[in-house]
């Protein structure tokens, strides 16, 4: 291990590298006289490929003083965090074409993101903690907001702005309490300023839950959850998708990195809040998504309820609990982007379609599309042997082996109300009298929905490399 | 005589920040008034980091507060972005107008 | 390498061919479909020399982890060795042919869809090589349900006919109650060794010869119980007595599906499986009685249900049974080598006559009632060339293929020198016997005499084109020459150093070199028994044809209770079916639409209300958001100070 008092600034060469190459696109694009937007995202997912390739041969240790970290968890996450961003361009080019949004900042913004959430993944200081949260929010600010002639996307941004800000002031203020109480900000010396739970001062402790609030509203956790649906609707479809991965993944890394580093002295105690939290969006999330109609809507509060699951891992506490967590991401990442690109594609004589009921008799008109969907929708619902049921089945295994019984009997009961919706999705498609056909689809959507879709089905004759790696990632931050 | 001492401080940015909250969801006015009140919020952070690095003798709340106001302004500037592109499609930055998409 | 290709070319085929087969068309879904299989059978042959002629190691070809649970490891892995090679190289061949004889068969099928058939068979042909090559029971249970659900789909490939669909449902509903067994014994198996790899199993044997179980009180060697659960699971799939009322209805399916998976390949997975496990089972001598026994009743049994069937294939399907049984008796006495060696000679003349009776059916625009049927060995003097020769073969004539391992299996249940293995040979000479006679009433009834089919169907009658015939002539040779080739490395005197450590037997296991030592008499008898048999099927349908209806007459009991197969489908049909739909009926009426509709109603009716609430909170207003964003912040405060 290096001496944590040298720079090492190669070990964030892929940061480095990826802004290098957000910079030279947005001039790039700039400068170029005619249309850019397609070339400019090519090149972005040509320089998230790039980074990602870094990422792997970059080695691991602490740099920047004690700032920034390199180990198999961060690697895991920018990994993801990479492929995420580069399936969120690949669904864009196609909308982008049709909704007038052809503007090259697309991809330039989406590749900030990216590097904001990278440090976040990197993140061993409360500084860098925010610096890189903030990159990614203001970058989904403007995202959300992007489709500039639109009532909804604007309104999306506006409210995702003033909530956000909101909640970074109170993770902000969490923040200048731990600091104030303990003493310092880097992850290390707080783990040992805090190895002694009893002397936690209430001060820290309010500190403390304003960071994890400040953190849950970026994973839309039940109660900072309130932004998820009008966002996700509001928002361009392509910029939805995106949000629903990317980001998700980085905070939820975020928050298990900060609770399993610094504040892993104090698992009892937080880990009551993590369970409040895991059961409310449970509970939310397949509730609220019955009624709704809307499908970005309804994955809104699928997602919520998804997040709800991740966070049993989370408060089991144990490197058990974390591989299922690293897992269901994973497994998330790609059943969200699957069904993303899926509704991209409901698209009739021009113009988008965000009703369940649109889908109806899909099968008939469009068997690929609805099988696609389908499978999604099993895996959503946890229906083995697709990999929405591997990741439940590792969270549940750790929660039950950490002895939180009523944490998994009421996930196994929300993913039966969860299903119900779930289900509902592929009886319209299959069962209902079939609509006219949807325009033909582009060959990127195929991409994405058919890689999902074969990652989905057949990750289960190969689980063992990916949970090995999460496996891996997971002994960094509970021994 | 009044010593101004750390406990001061605090609580003068603990009122700020309720203020802003409250700025944030009481206000039924305008839009602008919330995003006064995110910069309150953020003055609050700010004198508590500064605060604090003065009594433990520690420049990295100092630090901080540099990187904090460097944020702010940036998230000023895109706020007032998207406040303008959100006037120009809906004609009024009516705090209760806002609410298109509900349920 | 070549190994893989040979594993991995008919997934490719069937990937192909089924995903794509719509969009490329059904001449180049054949065309993939057969040319990955002719790779596999290339590949899978080469392999099998190389290892047993030229100089290729036994080994196992690592293609991943696919399980790591804490101490429970599963790999990808095809094992390499004897064993697995013969089979492989068996079932590509086997499976080739009968690829290409589908392209004939399924000429005339209406509807453009035979990409499904060829994708289904070579997915079948994929699972079967996955079981014979796994290295370990999971990856064999795999391939067992693989190759259970590729039947199930194709017994059901015409699923616009009702009894289609219903002999799917049955197959596969049997074979549920086989592999009960099978994965209980599987369970049982890691319980007891800790390991479901067949290296630490085999290995360790030795240390757990005295393990017990206890059940129900009492107490049972873990082999035995191993070793009877195993078979149970073989039993569904080889249709053994009990479990084998799937085997005939599976006719239903398409004339090559009954050739591929209902003779040569699938139903013979059973027999394998002995085979594999024979460093187990070679160590519960009661339940390798209790496999000879069901072996030779079965044996018997189906070859008297085969005499009085007038379906085509239905008594192919039973004589299939009824050699099942045969290879269970050489499993049972000890002699799985010469268990495997007939299920090698019989995949070759079983498909033959599968296909033989398929060029028929064929012939005679879809007739299989062999009582509308006769006079056509003019008409289609191949076909009927070719059905002499698998007929030779099954009824065990020199120096036809069956002749050499039906011996081999007689004369080692003879050589056993057991109780359980005279009541084998006992069974298995009268079935001889039978089995030359049913083969021969089929021949007659179906070429010879007068033509009892109407007019128009017998100027259609032509011989099948060259598609069909010539995977027929190659299958002809090996029926002719499998056993002359084979028998002497397979069951002879070299057969420690053809086998190697593929099969294991116990150290006081002579069968192999007792049954070279029988007396003359037992050797003679099987070829004096079934030339019996088909003098008395010369005598009976040639030449005096009025004496089996005054038989029939006479012994209408017998004839009834042959003709009703036992009355097995009744007799279940009546301890199973009917008391399962009357408690399906109740539970349906009180259990399904008071409780279990009444409750989840009352359930969904309270979680559509919940969520209606719930939804009234999003009310789209930002104070209303950032408010309850408060709230939840000082809920957690305060969780988080009072339990500090």
């Amino acid at each position: 291990m290096t001496n944590w008092t040298t720079m090492n600034w190669t070990l964030a060469i892929p940061e480095i590298v990826l802004s290098c190459f957000a910079m030279a696109i947005l001039v790039f694009g700039a400068l170029w006289k005619r249309e850019s937007f397609r070339m400019c995202s090519m090149m972005a997912v040509g320089a998230l490929l790039v980074t990602a390739m870094l990422v792997v041969s970059n080695s691991s240790g602490i740099g920047y003083r004690g700032l920034f970290t390199n180990d198999s968890f961060s690697g895991f996450i920018k990994l993801l965090v990479l492929v995420s961003s580069a399936l969120g361009i690949i669904v864009s080019l196609d909308y982008a074409e049709h909704e007038n949004l052809r503007r090259f900042e697309f991809p330039v913004l989406i590749m900030l993101c990216t590097v904001g959430m990278m440090i976040m993944a990197s993140a061993s200081n409360l500084m860098t903690l925010y610096l890189g949260l903030e990159l990614q929010s203001l970058a989904i600010y403007v995202l959300a907001a992007f489709a500039r002639d639109q009532l909804r996307s604007s309104e999306a941004g506006l409210k995702y702005f003033v909530l956000g800000a909101l909640a970074s002031g109170l993770l902000l203020y969490g923040i200048s309490l731990i600091y104030g109480f303990s003493g310092s900000m880097a992850f290390d010396r707080l783990a040992t300023a805090l190895s002694d739970p009893t002397k936690a001062s209430p001060g820290l402790i309010v500190g403390i839950v304003f960071v994890i609030a400040g953190l849950a509203f970026k994973i839309s956790a039940v109660p900072f959850h309130m932004w998820t649906p009008d966002v996700y609707e509001g928002a361009p479809t392509p910029v939805t998708s995106f949000m629903g991965t990317a980001p998700k993944v980085a905070a939820m890394a975020l928050l298990v990195r900060a609770m399993a580093t610094p504040f892993g002295h104090l698992l009892p105690q937080w880990q009551q809040l993590i369970v409040l939290v895991s059961i409310a969006s449970m509970l939310l999330g397949s509730l609220a998504a019955i009624g709704q109609t809307n499908i970005k809507r309804l994955m809104a509060y699928s997602s919520i309820g998804h997040m709800g699951y991740t966070l049993i891992g989370l408060a089991a506490g144990t490197a058990v609990g974390i591989r299922g967590v690293l897992i269901y991401l994973v497994t998330y990442v790609f059943m969200n982007a699957g069904t993303f690109a899926c509704i991209i594609a409901m698209r009739r004589r021009g113009r988008m379609l965000e009703k369940v009921s649109d889908l109806s008799g899909l099968a008939k008109t469009d068997p690929g599309l609805a099988a696609a969907l389908m499978i999604f929708m099993f895996s959503m619902a946890g229906i083995p042997p697709f990999t929405g049921f591997w990741g439940k089945y590792f969270i549940f295994t750790a929660a039950v082996q950490s002895g939180l019984w009523t944490l998994a009997v009421i996930g196994v009961l929300t993913s039966v109300i969860g299903a119900y919706y779930y289900l509902r999705i592929i009886k319209v498609m299959y069962f209902d009298e079939a609509h006219e056909a949807f325009d033909p689809r582009p060959g990127s959507l195929t991409f994405v929905g058919g890689v999902s879709a074969i990652f989905t089905t057949v990750f289960f004759l190969f689980p063992a490399p990916l949970v090995g790696a999460a496996e891996a990632a997971a002994r960094v931050l509970f021994g | 005589m009044l010593v101004v001492g750390l406990g001061h401080y605090l609580t003068v940015s603990a009122i700020l920040l309720v203020l802003g909250v409250f700025g944030i969801f009481l206000n039924r006015k305008n839009v602008i008034v919330i995003l006064m009140s995110v910069e309150l919020i953020l003055l609050a952070v700010n004198l508590n980091l500064v605060a604090f690095s003065a009594a433990l003798n520690d420049l990295a709340g100092q630090v901080f507060a540099m990187f904090v106001l460097t944020v702010a302004a940036a998230e000023a500037a895109i706020g007032l972005a998207i406040l303008v592109t959100y006037f120009r499609n809906r004609g009024s930055i009516q705090v209760e107008d806002v609410n298109l998409m509900k349920g | 390498m070549l190994y893989s290709v040979a594993i991995f070319a008919p997934l490719a085929g069937s990937v192909i061919a089924g995903l794509l087969g719509r969009a490329i068309g059904e001449r180049a879904a054949q065309a993939v479909t057969i040319l990955c299989m002719l790779l596999a059978a290339a590949c899978g042959v080469t392999a099998f020399v190389q290892l047993v002629y030229g100089d290729a190691e036994p080994g196992v070809v690592s293609l991943g982890t696919w399980i790591e649970a804490g101490s429970f490891h599963v790999d990808w892995a095809l094992r390499y060795d004897t064993l697995a090679a013969v089979m492989v190289a068996m079932v590509t061949s086997v499976a080739t042919l009968i690829h290409i004889y589908s392209v004939g068969y399924m000429g005339h099928e209406p509807r453009n869809t035979t990409w499904r058939f060829f994708s289904y068979l070579s997915l079948f042909t994929f699972a079967m090589l996955m079981l014979v090559t796994a290295d370990n029971l999971v990856q064999l249970f795999f391939g067992w349900e693989g190759v259970g659900l590729a039947s199930y789909l194709l017994i059901g490939y015409w699923y616009d006919r009702p009894s289609a669909c219903a002999a799917a449902i049955k197959a596969f509903v049997v074979n549920r109650i086989g592999d009960l067994g099978f994965a209980l014994g599987i369970a049982l198996i890691y319980v007891t060794f800790g390991s479901v790899e067949f290296p630490v199993i085999f290995g360790s044997v030795g240390q757990h010869v005295n393990d017990t179980y206890h059940l129900l009180g009492a107490e049972y060697r873990s082999l035995e119980v191993i070793g009877i659960l195993l078979f149970i699971g073989a039993m569904g799939k080889s249709a053994q007595i009990g479990l084998h009322v799937w085997l005939p209805d599976a006719m239903e399916g398409p004339t090559p599906v009954s050739a591929l998976i209902h003779a040569a390949t699938m139903v013979t997975a059973g027999v394998f499986m002995m085979a594999r496990m024979s460093p187990i089972v070679e160590q519960a001598p009661d339940a390798l009685a209790f496999v000879t026994f069901i072996g030779a009743t079965t044996a018997f049994f189906a070859a008297t249900v085969g005499c009085v069937q007038n379906d085509i294939k239905r008594v192919i399907a039973y004589s299939t049974c009824s050699q099942l049984g045969y290879m269970f008796v050489a499993a049972g006495v000890g002699a799985y080598q010469a268990s495997v060696f007939h299920l090698l000679t019989h995949a070759f003349f079983k498909a033959l006559l599968f296909l033989g009776a398929g060029s028929v059916i064929h012939a005679m625009s879809d007739e299989q009632d062999m009582r509308r049927m006769g006079g056509l060995w003019k008409m289609i003097p191949l076909t009927y060339a070719m059905f002499w020769i698998g007929s030779l073969s099954l009824g065990g004539v020199f120096p036809f293929a069956g002749y050499f391992s039906k011996d081999a299996i007689i004369e080692a249940a003879w050589a056993s020198h057991t109780l359980i293995g005279h009541y084998g040979f006992w069974c298995t000479i009268i079935a001889a016997f039978l089995t030359a006679f049913y083969s021969w009433r089929l021949i007659i009834m179906t070429f010879h005499g007068k033509p009892r089919a109407d007019h128009r169907t017998m100027e259609h009658v032509h011989e099948s084109p060259a598609a069909m015939t010539v995977p027929l002539i190659l299958l002809a040779v090996g029926a002719v020459f499998a056993g002359w080739w084979f028998r002497d490395q397979l069951v002879g005197e070299d057969w420690r150093e053809f086998w190697g450590d593929s099969i294991v037997v116990a150290a006081n296991n002579h069968v192999l070199t007792d049954m070279e030592h029988v007396p003359g008499w037992v050797s003679a008898l099987p070829s004096v028994v079934g030339l019996a048999g088909i003098a008395l099927a010369y005598l009976f349908y040639m030449f005096m044809p009025a004496l089996p209806v005054r038989l029939a007459a006479t012994f209408g009991g017998v004839y009834r209770f042959l003709l009703n197969k036992w009355y097995f489908d009744e007799l279940y049909n009546f301890l199973f079916v009917r008391p399962a739909f009357a408690l399906a009926r109740g539970l349906w009426h009180v259990g399904d639409s008071r409780i279990i509709d009444g409750i989840p109603n009352g359930v969904a009716a309270m979680t559509a209300d919940g969520s209606a609430q719930i939804v009234k909170i999003q009310t789209g207003s930002i104070a209303t958001y950032a408010f309850a964003m408060l709230i939840g912040l000082v809920l957690l405060v305060g969780i988080f100070l009072l339990f500090r």
